[in-house]
C-alpha cells in the first residue's frame, strides 16, 4: 500500500476501508491516500496526484549524478529509515509529498512509470522526469549486470538501495548463478562442513547430510 | 529509552490495526511465494483478515441497490479495495498450495504444524487418493518391498525436501548482527534496513523472528 499525496476537487467523506480508514477529502486540503484509490480518483477527475520530490526533475538529475559519478558499483542509498518502526516499503510513506527528496524509494522505478502513465499533467515537466528515469534504469542496469561477475557460491551479496522492480529481474539469473555454483561445489563444501562439524563435537560425522550430497551430484 | 523510541511507539500507535494487518499480510505474502519452504500458517491474521473481508462483502450486498451517486462511488471503491484484498489471500493460500503439492511427504513428516486445519486437511485427502491410485493402478504388482514412497533406505531419500540453501533476496527490520555460512568462509554483518543475497537457511531463524524479511 504505497501513500501518495492528492489534491481533491472533490469532497469525499472517509471511507473504512480494510486496509484501514481513509481521511476525509475537502478541497483544496492534501491528502495522503494509497496509490490505488488516488489512482482511481485521479482517472475520474476527482482529485490531481502531487508526484513526490524524488520525482522532480532537479532531484532526479543530482541521484543520477550521484549515482555515475560517486556511488561507484554499490546503488545510491535507499530513504533513511524512519527510527524505530519496522515498517517497511511499501508501507513507508516513501512517496508522498513529505519524503525525502535525495534518495530512489524501493519502488521508485513502478511509481514513477505509474504516475507518469496515470497523471503526466500533474508533473511540471513529464518529459525531462522520463527522461532521467530511463537514464538512471540504464546505469542501475548496467550496476546489476556488472554485479553479476562477483557472485559466488556462499551468497551474501550485500544490494542496498535496490529497487523492486530490479530484485524481480535479477531474481532468477542471480539466484540461479548463485545456486548453480553451490551445486557446483557442494561435496567440497559438504567436506568442509563435515570436518568443522566434527572438530566441534569430536568425532561425530552426519550420515543424514552426506545422502543429501550424494543426491545433488546425481543431477 | 531515547527520543527514537518514544518516536516510534507514536507511529506505532497512531497505525490501525487494520493496516498493521495489511502490512503482514503483504509481508507473509511475499515471504510465502519467495521462501523455498512452507512457512507457518498466520492463523490469528488470517482470521482477522478473512472476518474483515466477510463483513465488508455483507456492507457491499446490503448497499447494492441504493442509486445515490454518492454511496455508488462509495461502493465502487469499496468493492475495489475488496477486490485487491482478495486477491491477495488467494495468492497467499495458493503459493502455500503450490509447495504442499511440491512436497507433500516432507511437510507431511517435518512441518505438519505449520499447516491450517483446512491445508492439513487437503494434504492428508490428496496423499491417500494419490497413494490409493498408485496402489491400485501398479504397485499392488511389484514386491512388496518395493511398495513404499516414502522409502529412506539405499542412501537415497524417496522425500522431495526443499533445498533450504536456495539464495533469496531479504531486507532486515533490525540490526541481526553477524551471520556465517556454514561450510564456507563467508561471514558478514547485517544491519537494520540492509538488502542483502543469502542462502534462506542462514537467516531462516531471523525471518521467522520478524528480524528480516524476504523481498
Amino acid at each position: 500500500m504505497e501513500l501518495v499525496t492528492v489534491i481533491p476537487r472533490q469532497r469525499l467523506e472517509g471511507l473504512n476501508l480494510l486496509g484501514g480508514p481513509t481521511p476525509a477529502l475537502t478541497p483544496p486540503h492534501r491528502a495522503t491516500l494509497p496509490l490505488w484509490l488516488a489512482l482511481l480518483l485521479k482517472r475520474q477527475r476527482r482529485a490531481n496526484i502531487s508526484p513526490p520530490p524524488w520525482l522532480h526533475p532537479t532531484s532526479l538529475s543530482a541521484i543520477l549524478t550521484f549515482e555515475t559519478d560517486h556511488a561507484g558499483a554499490a546503488f545510491s542509498p535507499p530513504p533513511r529509515l524512519p527510527p524505530g518502526t519496522t515498517s517497511s516499503p511499501p508501507f513507508l510513506p516513501s512517496s508522498t509529498v513529505d519524503a525525502a527528496a535525495d534518495a530512489l524509494p524501493y519502488h521508485w522505478l513502478e511509481l514513477g512509470e505509474i504516475l507518469l502513465e496515470a497523471a503526466p499533467d500533474d508533473f511540471e515537466d513529464p518529459d525531462a522526469v522520463r527522461r532521467l528515469m530511463r537514464d538512471l534504469r540504464e546505469c542501475r542496469m548496467a550496476k546489476l549486470r556488472a554485479g553479476v561477475e562477483v557472485l559466488e557460491a556462499g551468497g551474501g551479496f550485500k544490494m542496498n538501495g535496490i529497487g523492486g522492480m530490479e530484485v524481480s529481474e535479477g531474481r532468477a539469473f542471480i539466484g540461479g548463478v548463485i545456486d548453480g555454483l553451490r551445486k557446483i561445489g557442494a561435496s567440497r563444501e559438504q567436506q568442509r562442513r563435515d570436518k568443522e562439524r566434527e572438530e566441534r563435537e569430536n568425532g561425530y560425522t552426519a550420515t543424514a547430510g552426506d545422502d543429501y550430497d550424494d543426491d545433488e551430484m546425481d543431477m | 529509552m531515547d527520543i527514537d523510541d518514544i518516536l516510534a511507539e507514536v507511529t506505532q500507535a497512531a497505525s490501525p490495526q487494520e493496516t498493521r494487518d495489511l502490512q503482514e499480510l503483504t509481508r507473509a505474502w511475499v515471504a510465502e511465494r519467495v521462501a523455498p519452504e512452507i512457512l507457518p500458517y498466520p492463523d490469528a491474521l488470517m482470521e482477522r483478515v478473512l472476518e474483515r473481508i466477510r463483513k465488508q462483502i455483507e456492507l457491499v450486498e446490503e448497499q447494492t441497490g441504493n442509486m445515490d451517486p454518492k454511496t455508488n462511488f462509495r461502493l465502487i471503491v469499496i468493492q475495489t479495495e475488496l477486490e485487491r484484498f482478495k486477491f491477495l489471500v488467494r495468492s497467499f493460500l495458493r503459493a502455500r498450495i503450490t509447495k504442499i503439492d511440491k512436497h507433500p511427504l516432507h511437510i507431511s513428516q517435518n512441518s505438519l504444524s505449520y499447516l491450517s486445519q483446512s491445508e492439513s486437511r487437503y494434504l492428508t485427502a490428496h496423499q491417500t487418493l494419490l497413494s490409493s491410485h498408485y496402489q491400485s493402478s501398479f504397485l499392488s504388482q511389484f514386491p512388496t518391498s518395493l511398495h513404499r514412497l516414502d522409502d529412506t533406505t539405499g542412501g537415497i531419500s524417496m522425500v522431495d525436501a526443499p533445498d533450504a540453501d536456495t539464495a533469496v533476496f531479504c531486507r532486515a527490520l533490525n540490526d541481526v548482527g553477524v551471520v556465517n555460512v556454514e561450510g564456507t568462509d563467508r561471514a558478514f554483518e547485517i544491519n537494520r534496513g540492509d538488502c542483502w543475497v543469502v542462502r534462506w537457511s542462514v537467516i531462516r531463524d531471523s525471518v521467522l523472528a520478524g528480524d528480516v524479511e524476504l523481498i
